[in-house]
């Protein structure tokens, strides 16, 4: 029964690059050794060194290439100008940490898919714990097709080979014929006999004693004795021989997800349009979406950090309405938080980090109303938010005063359940504009009385006029005759009101209800503190 | 509906009239039958004239309402209200546009039409005149009838109820099932 999984991708830091720019996938490609002016150096570029102050070409040397480029005879160690030699088509890329780390990430990530005990094995490998994957998935072969199914859809192409050891699956990973290879149970050693040497990954020294020794496979390795080589190479060479028989002795390591799941674009020309970021940020998004979906995450914030021509950062956080995994929302949603914040330069690096939860999948009641979906929402109200500013956007909520126009703002966020208003708001028989608590529970605002007919009168609405207009004012005593130029034709009040006067905000007014000569029926108000008077609004 | 009109969905109403002829109390009106039904609404309020003390006294659950408040500038609040028209799920969009109608060209109205239509939405214009001309499905205008005041003694010392009544200027389906007279409190 196979125990362990092992998942590995060749030529790692060439994969992660093409799972960056897929379109160099069919063509050979060299990655070129890190260089002093990190990821910016442009496709053609070389990093160059100053020598006493004089500038001077540094040698590009190649740390990875891909199978097309190998084929081409082109190898790790070379220098470009001897790859291009033997490979004039080559495509060079500078090896850039955020590639191979959001890579690493991915293959661990998808890995953790198919089963949820991995290990980190370095750059391109990860190992799975398949115990109990039988009843689940099903024979091995079939849970090597998953993981490969997997790692594929993060965008990365894997061999995976399944034994009863971690380093027996690596070598059937490695030599396996196929993109799946099963090494049956007591078949280790047998199959690892002919190995080269070489795929242990020895210290240089300890590969050099066994070649000395005309050991070259590790069936050699195998067959020679445990005590002879304790003697004389110790625990390495025990290592080595554990190795060789298909045993491990190290203990297995479980990987655990980070918070944050990144992924980075390192940009070869400054950006200062924000149309073209939008196709940066599609795709990185893409890729981290591609990732959340292969393990059926999805994210309920991110974070945009964005490299500057300048030397500096713009970041910025945009919290997601609701969990999600589409990248079409998300992109929409960056875009507009960038429009309204944009990067004061630009831009050379784009980084994205989500930040990842397990949704739970609801269903909508029976007799539940329709309500927009959280996306469509979610994506309106940021483009409203956009067009009108977010502070002029929201749910009112009424304040507990007794000052007349005393209101917040809350984020629109509807419950997602109908409740019946009217038995509530029916209770009681507080008369009109009674001084009552003002809160947003329409059960505590004053009901409507019944007309002697039985017909039940509505609520007449007060148009505002926002800030409170200052108006001329005649008056007769107490009483307004005249606003502005218009006579007033009937009126009624004074209503009076007075809040906070325990506070600096004092205030305390009288209210009029006034017909004017041309028909408006609008509210006045004199502020008993200052004596002025104001057009509150219109009746309507 | 009831008392009131009832805007209907995928279609655009409108509703005009001068000021305190109670087109706003209508607004309301309509406002808390979709909310009071569960559903969401939104407002596009262009000068910023809605009060939610009103709005809660008339019996709007506040949660349910997106409020829209556009600075006085006609053209936002007809790009927020398109945008608005476009998101399927709401019940009922209503565009305020206070006292001054801007002019909307009849492709954009037509653009408006077809999309309440596609998702299903009831688009409510208010305002002092007719905005979307024939691509509104019905159009009302209200007028004020009356006044009542009240108070203890002979002077009156505050307002009871206004009287309005409504007239239709263009409906596709017939007479209006409502009755054209409407008491509202203050």
């Amino acid at each position: 029964m196979s125990r362990f999984g092992c998942v590995l991708v060749e030529h790692f830091d060439a994969a992660a690059v093409e799972r960056c720019e897929p379109a160099l996938r069919e063509r050979p490609l060299a990655i070129l050794n890190p260089s002093v002016d990190g990821p910016k150096v442009g496709r053609e570029g070389a990093p160059t060194a100053k020598i006493n102050g004089a500038p001077t070409a540094s040698i590009n040397m190649i740390v990875e290439a891909n199978a097309a480029a190998r084929e081409q005879t082109v190898r790790p160690g070379m220098t470009e100008t001897e790859a291009r030699a033997r490979c004039p088509m080559l495509v060079t890329r500078p090896w850039v940490e955020e590639y191979a780390v959001s890579a690493r990430h991915a293959l661990l990530e998808a890995a953790l898919a198919v089963s949820p005990r991995i290990e980190d094995g370095g750059a391109g490998l990860a190992y799975v714990d398949t115990v109990g994957l039988e009843r689940l998935i099903g024979d091995p072969a079939s849970i090597g097709r998953r993981l490969v199914y997997q790692v594929r859809a993060v965008g990365l192409t894997a061999r995976v080979g399944l034994a009863a050891s971690r380093t027996a699956a690596r070598m059937a990973a490695a030599n396996g014929s196929g993109a799946v290879t099963v090494i049956p149970p007591g078949r280790e050693r047998a199959m690892l006999a002919r190995v080269s040497l070489a795929a242990l990954d020895l210290t240089p020294d300890l590969a050099a004693t066994l070649g000395g020794w005309g050991v070259r496979t590790l069936g050699e390795l195998a067959a020679l004795p445990r005590e002879g080589l304790a003697m004389r190479l110790g625990p390495a060479g025990l290592r080595a021989h554990d190795l060789a028989l298909g045993l491990d002795r190290d203990p297995f390591r479980p990987w655990t997800p980070p918070p944050f799941w990144e992924e980075a674009q390192g940009l070869e020309w400054e950006i200062d349009s924000l149309g073209v970021l939008a196709g940066v940020l599609e795709t990185v998004l893409e890729r981290l979406c591609r990732r959340l979906g292969a393990v059926a995450l999805a994210a309920d914030a991110l974070e945009i950090r964005l490299g500057l021509a300048s030397g500096g950062h713009h970041a910025r956080d945009v919290s997601l309405a609701y969990p999600m995994s589409e990248v079409k929302p998300m992109l929409t949603l960056l875009v507009l938080d960038l429009e309204a914040h944009p990067p004061p330069a630009a831009v050379t690096r784009v980084a994205i980090s989500a930040h990842p939860i397990r949704t739970q999948a609801g269903q909508g009641g029976l007799w539940q109303p329709p309500a927009p979906a959280p996306r469509d929402l979610v994506t309106v109200l940021a483009r409203l938010a956009a067009l009108v500013g977010a502070d002029n956007l929201g749910s009112p909520v009424l304040v507990d005063s007794h000052r007349s126009d005393a209101f917040t703002m809350l984020a629109f966020s509807p419950p997602s359940g109908p409740e019946s208003l009217d038995r509530r708001g029916r209770r009681g028989g507080h008369s009109p504009r009674q001084d009552s608590p003002a809160l947003d529970d329409p059960a505590r605002l004053p009901a409507l009385p019944q007309h002697p007919t039985g017909e039940r009168p509505q609520r007449l609405a007060l148009r505002r006029i926002r800030p409170a207009r200052r108006a001329e004012i005649e008056t007769v005593g107490e009483q307004p005759v005249r606003v502005d130029a218009l006579h007033v034709i009937a009126c009624a009040g004074p209503w009076r009101a007075s809040g906070e006067w325990w506070d600096t905000r004092a205030w305390a007014r009288d209210e009029w209800d006034v017909v004017l000569g041309d028909g408006a029926l609008c509210r006045l108000a004199r502020d008993r503190l200052t004596g002025h008077w104001y057009l509150d609004g219109f009746y309507d | 509906m009831g008392q009131s009109m009832a805007p209907i969905r995928g279609e655009i109403t409108e509703i005009v009239g001068g000021p305190s002829s109670g087109r706003t109390s209508h607004l309301l009106a309509c406002l808390r039958d979709v909310v009071s039904r569960g559903e969401p609404a939104a407002l596009v309020d262009t000068e910023e004239t809605f009060d939610p003390r009103s709005a809660a006294e008339a019996g709007i659950d506040l949660r349910r309402l997106l409020w829209v408040r556009c600075g006085s500038h006609r053209d936002v609040a007809l790009r927020a209200a398109d945008m608005l028209v476009r998101c399927p799920g709401f019940a009922l969009v209503a565009l305020d546009l206070g006292e001054r109608v801007p002019r909307l060209p009849t492709t954009l109205a037509f653009r408006l039409k077809f999309a309440v239509r596609r998702t299903d939405v009831a688009l409510l214009i208010v305002g002092r005149q007719r905005l979307t001309g024939s691509s509104a499905a019905l159009a009302i205008e209200t007028l004020r009838e009356g006044i009542e005041w009240t108070g203890p003694g002979p002077a009156p010392t505050r307002l009871a109820r206004v009287r309005t009544t409504t007239r239709v200027l263009r409906s596709h389906r017939g007479a209006p099932g409502w009755p054209p007279s409407h008491w509202w409190s203050a």
